[in-house]
């Protein structure tokens, strides 16, 4: 990996996938750069030299396929407060596995509820869409690239952020129990 | 108004012009032939080096310990100028 010997593009390119913010690749600014990707490099820093499109083609076809699925969503209204906070805080940190989103699927349908307040589609087209999503699901697993953050720190996050929110929700419980004593 | 030395308000007051690269603040005279012999003699050329970075204060601050072996006060001092300058020149 001789850096030296790669042109300005190329040093410009490798910037980006080590997620390094930089101006242009000129000679006064080299050496920097060749430096910079020089520690990126030791660190061990994860590169992502096309996964990142593979990301967002999989977060956008995430979004499409939520839409229809508010037809459930409805009936779900009791378990609607407590899955909302779970579900935002797992579209910030998992980035596409589909076995995540089809075991997690309760959780989304709680978010749309809140955001899309039009009409209800039937039913049927919400069976469309799902049936849609299980050839895209394998076409998509193959090109799965390596997570940015590890995934047991995700979900230690995750648990650990479920656990505060409960701690909050049973602190407010317990306020409005001893009001109704009264 | 946080701590500014007299050399950066007086750096900022006005058009660089032709000031040599010790006008900087946070850059004295070790530091200035340093510069100046890597071919950044005049304030204007470290300028130009810091438009290049994007401004970016990271970047900037980088660079400056590379070439010249800046410590972070003199980093900052020389990084807050050029920024306080361009803001109200550039």
């Amino acid at each position: 990996m001789a850096l030296s010997s790669k042109s300005a593009d190329e040093i410009s390119e490798l910037l980006d996938e080590y997620g390094i913010k930089h101006g242009p690749v000129v000679d006064s600014t080299r050496s920097l750069y060749e430096k910079k990707l020089k520690e990126a490099m030791a660190k061990g820093k994860r590169a992502k030299p096309s996964s990142d499109k593979t990301y967002y083609r999989e977060e956008e076809v995430t979004y499409v396929y939520r839409t229809p699925v508010r037809s459930e969503a409805s009936r779900d209204s009791g378990t609607y407060m407590r899955s909302r906070p779970e579900w935002s805080e797992r579209e910030y940190e998992h980035e596409t596995s589909y076995s995540d989103y089809s075991r997690s699927r309760p959780e989304y349908r709680g978010r749309d509820f809140v955001d899309e307040p039009y009409t209800y589609s039937s039913p049927s087209s919400y069976r469309e869409f799902y049936s849609r999503s299980t050839p895209v699901k394998s076409d998509q697993e193959a090109p799965k690239s390596s997570r940015l953050v590890p995934l047991w720190v995700q979900l230690v996050f995750f648990l650990a952020v479920a656990v505060f929110l409960y701690v909050v929700f049973s602190s407010m419980e317990t306020n409005e129990s001893l009001i109704g004593l009264e | 108004m946080s701590s500014t030395s007299q050399k950066h308000r007086d750096f900022v007051a006005e058009p660089m012009g032709e000031k040599p690269v010790m006008a900087l603040a946070g850059i004295g005279d070790v530091l200035g032939k340093r510069l100046a012999d890597k071919g950044f003699d005049k304030a204007y050329v470290v300028l130009g080096q810091f438009l290049v970075l994007k401004k970016d204060e990271e970047l900037f601050r980088d660079w400056l310990k590379e070439i010249s072996g800046a410590n972070a006060k003199q980093q900052g001092d020389c990084y807050g100028c050029l920024k306080e300058w361009c803001d109200a020149f550039l």
